[in-house]
């Protein structure tokens, strides 16, 4: 069933977190609740090697940086589940920078983004990603490293 | 055993049948043969429904507190304008999560908005058949993180 883990090549994802995320557990903890960004990290490092693959954690705070370092995902690794934090609502540049890399993108949040602010109900980059999961705390990025991995849970081809 | 209602709504029947560039091959059958089989994995109960009627949606709903101990709902078209099925998961007092089978947010602008997702715990949207099973592991996992 973890195909990707028996193909002898392990595939390798990135997880990157946009401005903020590195707060977490110290802000807002009512709506991103106590965990911090390291322990969320260990979470998803957990899942991975559970499913045989591997991956790497990159956070920052600057667009430029999130947007140099998805193109430089290009042709590197698997795919990239990204929680572009507030980026997500306004920035063309991201998304731009998610077509340009080829790689599929799955776009997390820790919270239910349609239960805030209006600004927050729309994604710049929704379009650009395979998908959108929201809303289930930390669990979210579980959630989405599965999605990442095609060939897991697929019961309706085998 | 916790116990989980899935609920699909208008046209997902044709499932496999219409537009399966956009919502692929497989049928709403194989979807919950899936569920059933994940279900197993997970240690809880599914059970699976399909309406085409809004009203049915409501009522099914309504029926579900004190059987259920949570939704997944995947209300197809209605997601987008059914202030109705907002006010049923609202009124039901059970956790629900929202699935799409495509990315609704790639496709027409008016498929950008749910009415529903503000009453509901999160959304899982554009990961094919298997955003259902990623929301049964998300309901599954309430509480626990």
């Amino acid at each position: 069933m973890l195909a990707a883990g028996g193909r002898g090549i392990m595939k390798h994802y990135a997880v990157v977190h946009g401005p903020n995320l590195n707060m977490l557990g110290k802000r807002e903890v009512g709506i991103y609740g106590g965990r911090t960004m390291e322990s969320i990290n260990a979470d998803v490092e957990a899942e991975a090697r559970k499913l045989g693959v591997s991956v790497e954690f990159y956070q920052s705070n600057g667009e430029g940086e999130l947007v140099t370092f998805i193109q430089q995902c290009r042709g590197r690794v698997a795919g990239i589940l990204l929680n572009a934090g507030a980026y997500t609502h306004y920035s063309v540049a991201l998304r731009d920078g998610i077509s340009a890399a080829s790689v599929p993108v799955v776009e997390v949040h820790i919270s239910n983004i349609y239960k805030r602010e209006a600004f927050r109900h729309v994604s710049f980059i929704a379009p650009v990603c395979l998908g959108q999961i929201c809303g289930f705390g930390a669990y979210s990025y579980i959630l989405g490293l599965r999605a990442l991995i095609e060939e897991r849970l697929d019961p309706w081809t085998s | 055993m916790k116990s989980f209602l899935v609920i699909s709504g208008p046209n997902m029947n044709l499932l496999g049948t219409r537009k399966t560039s956009i919502y692929g091959e497989g049928s709403l059958e194989d979807i919950h043969r899936g569920l059933q089989a994940r279900a197993d994995e997970l240690g809880v109960a599914v059970e699976c429904r399909q309406f085409n009627g809004e009203g049915e949606i409501i009522d099914s709903l309504q029926s579900a507190l004190g059987r259920f101990d949570g939704v997944i709902i995947n209300a197809g078209a209605l997601a987008h304008y059914s202030y109705a099925l907002r006010s049923a998961i609202g009124a039901m007092l059970l956790p629900c999560v929202e699935v799409f089978i495509s990315n609704v947010h790639a496709r027409e602008e008016f498929r950008h908005t749910s009415v529903l997702a503000p009453v509901c715990v999160g959304v899982i949207a554009g990961f094919g058949k298997k955003s259902y099973l990623l929301a049964l592991d998300a309901l599954a996992n309430l509480g626990s993180a």
